[in-house]
This record gives C-alpha cells, sequence and structure tokens, in this order.
C-alpha cells in the first residue's frame, strides 16, 4: 500500500500541487524580502539626506561651529540616523564615529560589531571637510530574519498539510478502485452476485461503478439464460436419446430382416428428430442475436397472410378445422419474409395441432395507428392464465401437450421472430361472447404504407 | 454420370461416395478447395457436390470462380445447419442447390438429378405445354386437361403439378416441394405437402387411370405414367 500509493493517479496530482505551491511560495518570500530590504535602505538613506543638508545649512550659515551643534542636535533626537561624524583632513571635528576615509556619496562603513555595517551618505562641506551621517543596518536584517523565519515556517507547514491531504485523496480513490478490482476478481472466482458498492455520491467513479454494475446485471442475466437453456437441452434431450437407445437395443435382439429394417427405420426417424431439434435451438439463438435484421425488405403481411390461408386452409380442412382470415387489402411492413411466413405459420400450425376438431382459427390483421397488429385467436379451451408466462420458454410444454409430437420450441421460435421485428407478444384469453377461446396476440412492427381496411372473409 | 465430391470430413465423404456410387454413378473425391478448383475447371463432370467450409479455398469462393470462369457444371453446396442467409448468399454466388447437413441419401441424389436435368441445354428452352400421357398442362393460359377433360386447380396445385411434371421419373423429395411450390426453408409441423398432394391426386384421379402421382415411402414423391 504505501509503496503503491507512489504510484496512483492521486499522489502524483498531490506532488505536482506541492511543487507548484511550493515554487510560488519561494517566489513570493523572494520578493516580499527584496522589497523590505529595499523600503529600508530607502528610509536610511532619507534620514540620512535629511541630516546632511541641515548641517550643510548650518555650516553655510555659520561656520563650522554651527555645524557641530547641529549635529550634537541631531544626535540627541529620536527618528533621525544613529551616526554621525564630521572631520577634517582626518580629524574628528564631531559625532560618533571613526574619521574615515574622505568619500562623498551612499556607502557602507563597517560597524563596531559584525553584522553592525553602517548605511549612510558622506557629503564634502568645504574642501578637506566632510560629513557623514547613516544608520545600523542590524534592524533591517533582522527584520529580513524575521520575516525569513516565518515564510519558512507558513512554507513547511502547506507542505505537510498538502501531502497529508493528497495522500489522503489518493487513499480514498485507491481504496474505491480497489474496491472495484476486489468485485471483479469475486465475480472471476465465481460469485457473480457481488457488486460495486456505491456512495450515492454521483461522483466519477461512482458513475463508473453504476455502469460496470448494469453491465454485471447484463451478464448475470445472459448466463442465467444460457444456463437455463444448457439444463433444458441436457435434460430434454435425454428423452429422445434414451428411446433411441432402447429401440436399437430391441433390434440387436430381432431375427428377422423385416423387424431388423423397421428397427432401423425408427432409429433413423428418431436420430432425425434430434437432429431437427438443435436446428431448431440454433435457429432461435441466430434469430435472438439479431443478425437477420440486416436483411429486413418491405413485406406486405396481407399478402402474405392470404398465401398462408391457401397454403394452411386445407391443412386445417382435414384436420376439421376451420381457417377464418381477416385482413385488409394491404398492409406494408419492414420484415424478414421467410421468418414471418415461419411465425405465422408455426402460429396456426399451434392452433390446428393443439385444439379439438370443430375449433375455428382466426387469424385476424389490424391497422392501429403505425402498427400493423396481426392475432391468432381459436374458440379451443384455451390455456390456463398461470401457464401464459411459461408458454414462450424454451421445451416449455403443457401437461396436457406431451403425449404429442414436438419439443416446445414453437413458441420461443415465435417470440424470438416476433421481438427481432420489434413487436410485442403476448398470450390472452379473449373475452367472450365471439372467442371463448384462447388467443396469441401478436404485435409485428410499424407498417410502412397506410392500406385500405378491406375485409375480405 | 461423373460426379466430383469436394468435402474434407473422410467419414462424411465415405457415406456420401458410397451412397453416389450405389445409385450408380462414378464419383471422384476431392479434399482440399484449390485442388477441387482446378480439376472442376476441366469441365468433365456431370456435376459438383461441394462443402461449403474447406481447407485451402471454401466451396463459395471455389463456385464463384467456376462461374466467373465460364464454368456451367452444377453445384450442389452442403453446409452445416448454421446460417440461414447462407443459402441465398450461395444460390446468389452461382450454386444451383443448397442442402443442410445432415441430410437423407435419397434427398442428396433426389437433388442432384433435378440440378443436373435443369441444367440439360434442351430443358431449358422455353416450354409453354408440358404433355405426359393424357395429361396435358398449359403453362401460359394455366390449364390443365386429362383425356380432354379440363380439370380445375388451385394456383398452388398448379406449380405443385408443374414440378412434378417437370421432374418426370425423377423422385422428389418433401423438402424440394416445400421449396419450389411453396418458397418455404423450414420444415413445417403439420402436412402441408402431404394435404395438397392428395387433393391433388383426388383431381387428377376423377374418372382417370393410372395413377400419376406416386409416392416414394420415407422420400416424397415421383411423377410417372406407366
Amino acid at each position: 500500500m504505501r509503496i503503491r500509493l507512489l504510484h496512483t493517479e492521486g499522489f502524483r496530482v498531490t506532488a505536482i500541487f506541492v511543487a507548484i505551491f511550493a515554487a510560488s511560495a519561494a517566489a513570493l518570500a523572494v520578493s516580499v524580502l527584496v522589497i523590505t530590504d529595499v523600503a529600508f535602505r530607502d528610509q536610511i538613506v532619507q534620514f540620512a539626506n535629511a541630516d546632511i543638508a541641515a548641517v550643510r545649512d548650518g555650516y553655510n550659515t555659520e561656520g563650522v561651529e554651527e555645524a557641530r551643534e547641529v549635529i550634537g542636535q541631531r544626535m540627541a533626537e529620536p527618528g533621525a540616523s544613529d551616526f554621525f561624524l564630521l572631520q577634517r583632513n582626518g580629524i574628528r571635528l564631531a559625532g560618533n564615529l571613526a574619521p574615515m576615509p574622505p568619500r562623498t556619496g551612499i556607502l557602507t562603513v563597517p560597524g563596531a560589531r559584525p553584522r553592525h555595517a553602517i548605511l549612510g551618505v558622506a557629503a564634502m562641506l568645504a574642501p578637506g571637510l566632510y560629513v557623514f551621517s547613516g544608520s545600523d543596518l542590524y534592524r533591517a536584517n533582522l527584520a529580513r530574519r524575521q520575516i525569513l523565519r516565518t515564510l519558512i515556517w507558513i512554507f513547511a507547514a502547506a507542505l505537510v498539510l498538502a501531502t497529508i491531504a493528497g495522500s489522503l485523496v489518493s487513499r480514498s480513490f485507491l481504496g474505491r478502485t480497489d474496491m472495484i478490482a476486489q468485485t471483479c476478481r469475486a465475480i472471476m472466482n465465481g460469485d457473480l452476485k457481488t457488486r460495486i458498492p456505491v456512495r450515492g455520491t454521483q461522483d466519477e467513479l461512482d458513475r463508473l461503478s453504476q455502469t460496470i454494475n448494469a453491465m454485471l446485471d447484463r451478464i448475470a442475466a445472459l448466463m442465467e439464460n444460457v444456463r437455463q437453456v444448457t439444463n433444458d437441452i441436457a435434460h430434454d434431450l435425454r428423452t429422445p436419446v434414451t428411446h433411441l437407445r432402447h429401440r436399437l437395443e430391441r433390434a440387436r435382439g430381432q431375427a428377422a430382416p423385416a423387424d431388423y429394417d423397421k428397427a432401423l427405420e425408427a432409429a433413423i426417424l428418431a436420430s432425425d428428430d434430434i437432429l431437427a431439434l438443435f436446428a431448431a435451438l440454433l435457429r432461435i439463438a441466430q434469430i435472438e442475436g439479431g443478425a437477420r435484421r440486416a436483411g429486413f425488405a418491405p413485406v406486405d403481411l396481407a399478402e402474405l397472410l392470404r398465401q398462408l390461408r391457401d397454403m394452411l386452409g386445407p391443412v386445417a380442412d382435414d384436420a376439421q378445422h376451420r381457417l377464418v382470415l381477416l385482413v385488409p387489402q394491404s398492409t406494408v411492413i419492414r420484415g424478414d419474409r421467410e421468418l414471418l411466413v415461419q411465425l405465422f405459420s408455426n402460429l396456426i400450425e399451434n392452433a390446428i395441432v393443439h385444439t379439438p376438431e370443430g375449433t375455428r382459427i382466426v387469424v385476424d390483421l389490424k391497422e392501429e395507428k403505425d402498427s400493423a397488429i396481426v392475432s391468432i385467436s381459436d374458440n379451443g379451451p384455451g390455456v390456463p392464465q398461470e401457464e401464459h408466462e411459461k408458454l414462450f420458454r424454451r421445451f416449455y410444454r403443457q401437461e396436457a401437450s406431451r403425449t404429442r409430437p414436438g419439443y416446445g420450441l414453437g413458441l420461443s421460435l415465435a417470440a424470438a421472430i416476433t421481438e427481432l421485428h420489434g413487436g410485442r407478444h403476448s398470450h390472452h384469453y379473449r373475452p367472450p361472447p365471439r372467442f371463448v377461446g384462447a388467443g396469441i396476440l401478436c404485435l409485428v412492427a410499424k407498417k410502412l404504407t397506410v392500406g385500405t381496411p378491406q375485409m375480405t372473409p | 454420370m461423373k460426379i466430383l465430391l469436394i468435402e474434407d470430413d473422410s467419414e462424411t465423404s465415405g457415406h456420401v461416395s458410397h451412397a453416389l456410387t450405389a445409385a450408380g454413378h462414378d464419383v471422384e473425391r476431392a479434399a482440399d478447395g484449390r485442388l477441387a478448383l482446378s480439376r472442376a475447371l476441366s469441365g468433365e463432370y456431370a456435376a459438383l457436390i461441394m462443402d461449403r467450409m474447406l481447407p485451402g479455398l471454401d466451396g463459395l469462393s471455389v463456385t464463384k470462380q467456376l462461374r466467373a470462369q465460364g464454368n456451367e457444371t452444377p453445384i450442389l453446396l452442403i453446409t452445416t445447419m448454421t446460417g440461414i442467409d447462407d443459402r441465398v448468399e450461395g444460390l446468389e454466388g452461382g450454386a444451383d442447390d443448397y442442402l443442410v447437413k445432415p441430410f437423407a441419401f435419397a434427398e442428396l441424389l433426389a437433388r442432384v438429378h433435378a440440378m443436373v436435368r435443369r441444367a440439360d441445354i434442351s430443358e431449358r428452352a422455353a416450354v409453354t405445354r408440358l404433355v405426359i400421357a393424357d395429361l396435358q398442362m398449359d403453362l401460359i393460359a394455366r390449364t390443365v386437361h386429362r383425356g380432354g377433360e379440363a380439370i380445375d386447380l388451385q394456383a398452388q396445385e398448379f406449380r405443385l403439378l408443374e414440378y412434378l411434371v417437370r421432374n418426370t421419373g425423377r423422385a422428389v423429395t418433401r423438402s424440394m416441394l416445400l421449396e419450389h411450390v411453396w418458397k418455404l426453408n423450414f420444415d413445417p409441423r403439420t402436412n402441408i405437402v402431404e394435404t395438397h398432394v392428395s387433393r391433388l391426386r383426388s383431381k387428377l384421379a376423377r374418372g382417370h387411370a393410372p395413377e400419376l402421382i406416386h409416392t416414394i415411402r420415407g422420400t416424397g414423391y415421383i411423377f410417372r405414367a406407366d
């Protein structure tokens, strides 16, 4: 953790901020020091110039004695310079400094003690007669050191604070990314129910966590579906394969060639059934994958249903059922013709196969707003309410139809095709009086053009 | 007839080859797409039976290249039972027929025969009338007469009869009928074919002999006037 901290984004950001802060604080400190130093020196020089002007004034009006007098007065006054010197030819006439080499202008002379250098101004009153006034630089130095010390303390404190804050920020960031990593590891290890805790602050990490959680939910749902299907396949395939095995076992014991042929024939049919089951499963998977949407083209549903009526009507008649068609002249949608034929023939066949003789099957195409609605209903016994949801599941078969051929994939396929066309599917009881039986209702896609609603019985 | 069978799975190839030979055909086998292409270009085969997935060059590409080079040998593509769009793609690529694994050998034979017949130049000429024994079909007026007596057929019954008559003497399978008469490429659960064949039969048989549409058990039907 301690080492990893150095590699985190949070820490890097903190370090950059600390560095920028330190640089600006240092620049500030330097400018404060320079400005105060200049101000101190200016003040000293101003005092000195005033003193010298006064001394020169005295000397010009009343001579050397007056100049000495002025110096004496000034030395006793508060707010004036610290040091004075009036010298003639290297001999001190007044003041509290030792004689110095004759110079003029602003100058610094060594003081009595180290670090007590004197800054001042020297001027010539007459040839050989020099005056000097200045002040101890010690106070200026002292102030500078004071300011410097304060700045260093502030600087150090800020540095420490910034580092602590940065570490805390990156530690909390790290903690949360660690949590995400931990959740992902748990899921990799098979615990698909784990989710990343969300704080509810709606910050970036929260949003990331929510997105990952949503993704995990979706994956879990898909895996559940796959698991369900795998279970179903494993379970439902055992029956036909077992039957096949029994047939072959029985055939082995038979001596007559005719029986042998019959058993082989039956075995071939049984294996065809199993292969058909796989084909149906693959087809459903392919349709659910949505790849076929690329091949959508305009399809006239009314025309398609009329063709289906011609195709399946005689089949219904032979099974003592009546197939009735209620469709407008033309209703065009975008879709996959082949799949739509399969969808509706599947539903009509269902009604033919699963209802008793004398049942009426009604195929009804309506246009409602921008939708085309196809419903296929019959006045057979219907399906109990509690089984409606299960009807569209793979391999689901009603108790009553378990003895009939089929694997319970027809409605799953129908559901997949309906969804591919953006439709909804449902199963419901139609209210009396017209149909007391059950109906499969299919809402199929948006229509492309408005057809003239003309009922053809 | 001489058939080139191109299939990389040696077991499948063995079974198919055995079935074709048993039906009296001369079968040559290849397992690689490139090799198959160069042999098929010789033009000595009456038909090609080719797996869609092949090492070297896939079946669809072989088909396209053969057609691009003007080779018109009838091709039956075989595929595993996956994509539904494969069929359309295969036919658009120049294949004459498409068969999904697994298939019955009877289905394969019936399709190869029908495919080869269709490819015969003499058969391609525009036909307007079909006459078999005492049955006459006028393909333009859409009328059918048997023994001079008009028979009233529905549109799909007419298409069904036309397909059977055009394949006179050759077996046609249920799935071939579903494909050509009803444009269905999946197997419905109800007896669509049986129902319509039986209706057509009774309409043709009314007061007439002999039976023209014969059932081949487990395979399909055959139109025969003998």
